[in-house]
C-alpha cells in the first residue's frame, strides 16, 4: 500500500492531467498534497518564510516536470515527496550561516514520541489512523535508528556527517540506516 | 554475479534514497548504477523506490497546513499571462500578493528594465530546475530576488518600497569575495508601487544589497546597507 489509499489513483490521474497543462487539476492536485509537502519541508526548514517559499517551488516544479512522472518508479506520493524532501535539504544545505543549520542539529535529537508532544507542526498535523500507526512504527525502531533517520532525513546531514556527528564509523551509519528503513517498511508494509 | 564493489553499491541505496549524500557522491553513484549489470542496478532500484513509498507514508506524521494564502500564490504561478507568455511570472514573485506590473526603471550597468526584449532570460531563470526565492524588508516594503546559479542571472522584484529621496537613487550591489559591484541604480521616478528588473552576471557573488547614493550612484556604497539578500 502506497500513501493514502484513498488518493492515490485520483493523484494519478489528476498529475496525468497536470502534464497536459490542465490548471483546475493542478490545483486539486495541490489541495490534495500541500498539507503534505509543507509539513515535510518546515520539518526540515523549520521556517515558515523558506517553507512557503520551498513549497512553491516544489508545485513550480510539479507543473513543470509532471509528464516525466514514471509510475513504474514509485507511486506519485513518493515522487511529490522525494521533490519536496531533496528541495528542503538542498536549501537548508546551501545555508551556510550556520544558525538555522545549528538550531536544527538540535532540535534533531527529539525522538518523535516527545516531538509530537511538543512540536507545534506536530500540534497541528491532522491526528488520523494513518499518522498514529507511523509515529508507532517510528517508536519501534531502536533510538540509534532513529536518531539515524532524524539527523539525515530530517536534519539534512549526509550519512557521511551523521558517522561523524556520532562519533560512529561510516559502515556502521550505512547499516544502521539500512536497518532503520527496513524496519520501517517492514512496519508499514511497504516492498 | 554480485562483485564485492556491486555490494557496497547496494549498501548505499537508503543513503542515496534519503539524500543523505553529497551532489558529489550521488552523482558518482548515478554513474556506477548506470554501469552495474542489470541485476545490481534493479536491485539498487528496487531498494531506493521502497525506501521513497515509505518515507512518503512517514509524511503522514509531519503533515501540516500551509498558510491559507499560499494557495492562490502557487495557482496563480501556472495562469497564462494576458499578452504575454511569461507564465511563471505571478507565482514568481509570490511574496509580493497580487502586484501589479507597473515597472518601469532606468537601470545602470548590469540591470536591464522589465518588461524587455531579454524577458525570455527572466523565463530561463524562473523554470530552472535550481531557482532559488530570497525575500527581505526594504524600506516600508519587501524586495525578492529569484535566481539561479545555472543561468548566472536573477529577477528581482521590489513591492511597496518607497521612492528614494529627491536627490538620491537607490543603488544594488552585488556582493562578491571583492567586495561589492554595483548591479544598477533606480531614482525616484523608477520605483513604482511593483518595480521588476533583471539581474545579469551573479557571477560568484554572495548577496545583493541595496543602499541610497546621492546623486546617479557612487562607485562604491557610502552608506549603511538597508538590506542584504543572501544568495545561496
Amino acid at each position: 500500500m502506497t500513501g493514502p489509499p484513498r488518493l492515490s489513483g485520483d493523484l494519478a490521474a489528476l498529475l496525468r492531467r497536470v502534464a497536459h497543462g490542465d490548471r483546475q487539476a493542478f490545483g486539486a492536485f495541490y489541495d490534495q498534497t500541500n498539507s503534505r509537502v509543507y509539513g515535510l519541508v518546515i520539518r526540515v526548514l523549520r521556517d515558515s518564510g523558506y517553507s512557503e517559499e520551498a513549497t512553491q517551488e516544489v508545485y513550480l516544479e510539479v507543473w513543470r516536470t509532471a509528464s516525466q512522472y514514471d509510475s513504474a518508479k514509485g507511486s506519485v506520493l513518493a515522487w511529490l515527496l522525494t521533490i519536496a524532501h531533496r528541495r528542503a535539504v538542498d536549501r537548508v544545505r546551501s545555508e551556510q550561516a550556520g544558525s538555522l543549520r545549528e538550531s536544527r542539529y538540535g532540535a534533531a535529537n527529539v525522538d518523535p514520541a516527545s516531538a509530537s508532544a511538543s512540536d507545534p507542526v506536530a500540534d497541528s498535523a491532522i491526528v488520523g489512523d494513518e499518522r498514529r500507526r507511523v509515529i508507532a512504527c517510528l517508536d519501534a525502531l531502536t533510538d540509534a535508528q532513529r536518531q539515524c533517520i532524524e539527523l539525515a532525513y530530517y536534519g539534512g546531514l549526509t550519512y557521511v556527517e551523521v558517522s561523524q556527528r556520532l562519533a560512529t564509523n561510516l559502515s556502521t551509519i550505512k547499516s544502521r540506516m539500512r536497518d532503520a528503513l527496513r524496519g520501517l517498511r517492514n512496519c508499514l508494509d511497504v516492498g | 554475479m554480485t562483485e564485492p564493489t556491486d555490494f557496497e553499491l547496494l549498501e548505499l541505496a537508503t543513503a542515496y534514497a534519503l539524500h543523505a549524500m553529497s551532489d558529489v557522491e550521488r552523482a558518482d553513484i548515478d554513474r556506477r548504477v548506470a554501469a552495474a549489470p542489470s541485476a545490481v542496478a534493479a536491485a539498487f532500484a528496487d531498494e531506493v523506490r521502497d525506501v521513497r513509498e515509505a518515507m512518503a507514508i512517514v509524511s503522514a506524521a509531519t503533515a501540516a497546513e500551509p498558510p491559507a494564502h499560499l494557495r492562490a500564490a502557487t495557482l496563480a504561478a501556472v495562469q497564462p499571462d494576458s499578452g504575454r507568455q511569461l507564465r511563471w511570472r505571478t507565482a514568481a514573485f509570490a511574496s509580493a500578493a497580487a502586484a501589479v506590473v507597473v515597472g518601469a526603471a532606468a537601470f545602470g550597468v548590469g540591470v536591464l528594465m522589465w518588461p524587455h526584449p531579454t524577458q525570455t532570460v527572466a523565463e530561463q531563470i524562473l523554470a530552472a530546475p535550481d531557482v532559488r526565492t530570497v525575500s527581505r524588508p526594504l524600506a516600508n516594503g519587501t524586495a525578492t530576488v529569484m535566481f539561479s546559479r545555472d543561468r548566472n542571472a536573477g529577477v528581482l522584484v521590489m513591492n511597496n518600497v518607497p521612492p528614494p529621496a529627491p536627490g538620491t537613487v537607490y543603488q544594488m550591489w552585488l556582493i562578491g569575495s571583492s567586495g561589492p559591484t554595483s548591479a544598477g541604480t533606480m531614482g525616484t521616478a523608477a520605483v513604482a508601487p511593483s518595480t521588476k528588473a533583471t539581474l545579469n552576471n551573479l557571477g560568484s557573488s554572495t548577496a545583493l544589497a541595496f543602499t541610497v547614493e546621492p546623486g546617479n550612484g557612487s562607485p562604491q556604497p557610502t552608506s549603511a546597507i538597508l538590506a542584504e539578500l543572501p544568495l545561496r
